[in-house]
């Protein structure tokens, strides 16, 4: 479903600002009905990955494909729902602004968009400020809010940046339900996190960037054997540790 | 196409709405209005010509300011808060990004003038009727409106501007500046034009071709003018003129908003 070929991404010098390198020759691919957890640290260059995906910047080398056509097609983007890492809403619309506008440029029917944002919005506890403004939001009715559009379209795949981000305990346990539930639904799901608990219950498979390389992909039970821990977190730290040696090491 | 442009011309007018855009000018406009009455008295003659100008520059004014303050801002914020994201995460391309934010503004800017047009409108007649006819002999309703299409042709043609300039740069002050910079080219140019023109025929073609390439990319906007005709008894308006100047019109919306488009097709969203 997604095929991430040898991308390099280098974000361009700006004024009294270096340039980057966000991504190295970064490689992999997520397979239909198949939940794939991308952490790493701040500046791992996730949300790089991410953006590359929906197509936001460009690769400076390499080939990104989404359901076997090439990333920029707008079109595909009728079957992504997509999860910014921070709420990014005009801030004096409605949530029932924006669903529409989802519904319009999605092409879904009247009835149809009427019947999905009712459930949605009543699933996610929306329904009686559906009329107030975003900006009168908390943080987590802001995430549920773009959860709703993310699967207004009902999506074959989502595209999460940091759901679990800036959530209180309550909002991150009803989050991580939705996603086992979508899951369940045979979504695929691509999501990035740096809070190591909630990838351990939710992903097939793991890759593991830092600074902007790929130091693993695979099934998380590989990864805990290799390092003999019990938890993703423990495996991540010793595997940055193992890492970051091998550098001193070779320097 | 046309659903997705006006899909996102609805939300940038909702929220242009939303955000008192458009009370806040109007007030602005009326102050203005109401406190130019007031002097109006002190205009020995010509009383009519007088304050149709002063309606016509406070229209001006005050779209000109939504301009700045408004479409500048509504770009760069778009940006700096990741709307963009959110608007693009959707089956819309960044060509039609640029088409629907360009007429949600315009239409946010069209309803400004006709508000600002009925106003200045009632404000005209007022005084027409509350002073001698050999002050104010002639108000002409079609050269009134032609006064505002020419001048929401001039705001349309520095909405498109904006838009270009708000792919090439980042932020709302540098665009701005660009803004104003180029305001006060396009209608500089037609001075220097007229002060060099007994020279050009001496100089030859080299520089009267600079000129002319000059007035493409900074168009003369005095030929979207008709403030003059407003009070003049003068009847009917060269129409052959007037379609030269819509297809002008046309032609640099149309190639502005081309260029600002493929920006924002090659260029990273920040």
């Amino acid at each position: 479903m997604i095929h991430f070929e040898n991308i390099c991404k280098e974000y361009s010098k700006e004024l009294f600002k270096k340039g980057a390198m966000a991504l190295r020759d970064v490689s992999f691919a997520l397979s239909e009905q198949q939940t794939l957890g991308l952490i790493g640290a701040n500046g791992a260059g996730k949300s790089t990955a991410i953006r590359l995906i929906m197509d936001f910047i460009r690769p400076d080398r390499g080939r990104i494909t989404l359901f076997g056509r090439a990333g920029a097609d707008v079109q595909q983007k009728r079957r992504i729902g997509y999860l910014p890492e921070s709420a990014a809403f005009p801030a004096n619309l409605t949530i029932m602004d924006l669903v529409r506008y989802t519904a319009r440029t999605c092409g879904l029917s009247t009835t149809l968009h009427k019947e999905r944002s009712t459930a949605l919005l009543r699933q996610l506890g929306l329904w009686e400020v559906r009329n107030k403004r975003l900006r009168t939001y908390s943080k987590g009715m802001q995430q549920r809010a773009n959860f709703i559009l993310a699967l207004l379209n009902d999506p074959d795949l989502l595209i999460l940046d940091e759901p679990m981000s800036g959530l209180d305990p309550i909002g991150r346990r009803q989050i991580i339900d939705l996603i086992q539930q979508l899951k369940t639904e045979g979504k695929t799901i691509l999501f990035c996190s740096h809070i190591l608990g909630d990838v351990d219950r939710l992903v097939d498979q793991l890759l593991v960037l830092h600074k902007g390389q790929v130091l693993f992909n695979g099934q998380p039970a590989d990864l805990l054997d290799r390092f003999g821990a019990a938890s993703i977190e423990e495996a991540y730290l010793a595997l940055i540790a193992h890492q970051t040696g091998g550098h001193q090491h070779a320097a | 196409m046309l659903r997705n442009l006006s899909s996102l011309a609805r939300l940038v007018l909702l929220d242009g709405l939303r955000r008192h855009a458009l009370i806040g000018l109007i007030l602005l406009a009326f102050g203005l209005e109401a406190g130019g009455l007031l002097f109006m008295d002190f205009i020995p003659r010509n009383i009519g010509r007088a304050s149709a100008d002063f309606i016509l520059s406070v229209g001006w004014l005050t779209g000109f300011l939504f301009l700045l303050f408004h479409a500048v801002q509504a770009m760069a914020w778009d940006e700096e808060r990741r709307t963009i994201h959110t608007l693009l995460a959707r089956p819309i391309s960044r060509t039609q990004y640029v088409l629907g934010t360009f007429l949600g503004l315009a239409v946010l800017l069209l309803l400004l003038n006709i508000i600002l047009g009925l106003l200045g409108y009632g404000i005209l007649t007022m005084i027409r009727d509350s002073v001698k006819q050999v002050y104010f002999p002639h108000l002409s309703l079609p050269h009134y409106l032609l006064s505002w299409i020419g001048l929401t042709c001039i705001e349309l043609m520095i909405l498109a501007v904006i838009m270009l300039f708000s792919g090439l740069v980042r932020g709302g002050f540098p665009v701005l500046l660009l803004t104003v910079s180029y305001y006060f080219i396009c209608t500089g140019l037609p001075v220097v034009r007229a002060a060099y023109a007994s020279r050009l025929e001496e100089s030859g073609s080299a520089l009267n071709g600079l000129l002319v390439g000059l007035t493409i990319l900074f168009p003369d906007f005095s030929r979207f003018d008709f403030k003059a005709l407003v009070t003049s008894s003068a009847t009917g308006t060269v129409s052959h003129l007037l379609a030269t100047d819509f297809l002008v019109l046309a032609l640099y919306l149309t190639v502005v908003l081309w260029g600002a488009a493929i920006v924002y097709q090659r260029r990273d969203l920040q």
